[in-house]
């Protein structure tokens, strides 16, 4: 099995956020087996449709698996979204504006699908996590 | 402003080295003003299985959180491993985290049914459970 490590610190100095500065830290071991690597996929569709980029195909992997999304478009009004192609309504589950990232858990029995609020941004992604 | 770093890094689930570093400024929605508002770091002890709804969705007739820009930050703070979260945001289940697991996300309130919600691995446990939301706006604790 191999080890992959999750940090994540959020910060704020005094007198932004909060009148006193603001430092988190964390970090979490994740064992996984496999990985689909790290892929920058231009996202193609500007809404929900059968054809929209697949980020997690369900089932491919098994639970527990985690998710890394990386929205590299540097205007913040450059959204995608991420959403459930498996529920009937297709909600979506996240919208990450141009610069912001994502870390989460996966449930395995999802499809998650893309669009952009305008084609062709570049969404980076990776699962790690043990294949199914 | 704020600010959220991430690293992820593993010497051995491939055959060569993975290191991502990223940083991202926390902004508010459409916008590089950077967001101002915290409920803080809050600190709760699941005891039953039940879902327990942390962040609400705001009502569209309010025009108050819908699509502002908000960051999630969710931590199972338990130490025993078999325990878990399962976290659920607009009513699908997004996935489980388990003892010492973190996620963090962008939270848009996308539509008035996007409340994120955690439910413990079981009952008669006593699961803490660590999360922080730095948004916009308003919104419902």
């Amino acid at each position: 099995m191999a080890t992959v490590t999750a940090g994540i610190t959020l910060t704020s100095a005094a007198g932004d956020l909060l009148t006193d500065a603001l430092s988190l830290s964390d970090s979490t071991s994740v064992t996984a087996t496999h990985t689909t690597g790290l892929a920058r996929t231009k996202i193609d569709k500007t809404a929900v449709h059968a054809d929209a980029d697949v980020i997690f195909t369900a089932s491919s992997y098994a639970a527990p698996a985690y998710l890394y999304l990386k929205n590299t478009q540097t205007t913040a009004s450059h959204y995608i979204y991420i959403y459930d192609g498996t529920t009937s309504g297709d909600p979506v589950l996240l919208k990450l504006a141009g610069g912001d990232f994502a870390f989460l858990p996966i449930n395995a029995g999802l499809t998650l699908k893309a669009y952009g609020s305008t084609a062709d941004f570049i969404l980076e992604h990776t699962v790690f996590g043990t294949s199914a | 402003m704020p600010t959220a770093s991430i690293t992820l890094t593993s010497a051995d689930i491939a055959g060569d080295p993975v290191n991502v570093s990223k940083t991202s400024t926390c902004y508010k929605a459409d916008s590089t003003t950077p967001l101002d508002q915290t409920n803080g770091l809050q600190r709760l002890i699941l005891t039953t299985a039940s879902a327990k709804e942390i962040y609400t969705a705001e009502n569209a007739a309010e025009g108050l959180g819908l699509n502002a820009n908000a960051k999630v930050f969710i931590r199972n703070a338990s130490t025993v491993t078999t325990e878990f979260i399962t976290v659920t945001i607009n009513a699908t289940v997004i996935g489980k985290l388990y003892a010492g697991q973190w996620l963090f996300m962008p939270w848009s309130q996308n539509d008035t049914a996007a409340d994120i919600k955690v439910t413990a691995s079981a009952a008669g446990k006593s699961m803490p459970i660590e999360h922080m939301l730095m948004h916009e706006g308003y919104f419902n604790a």
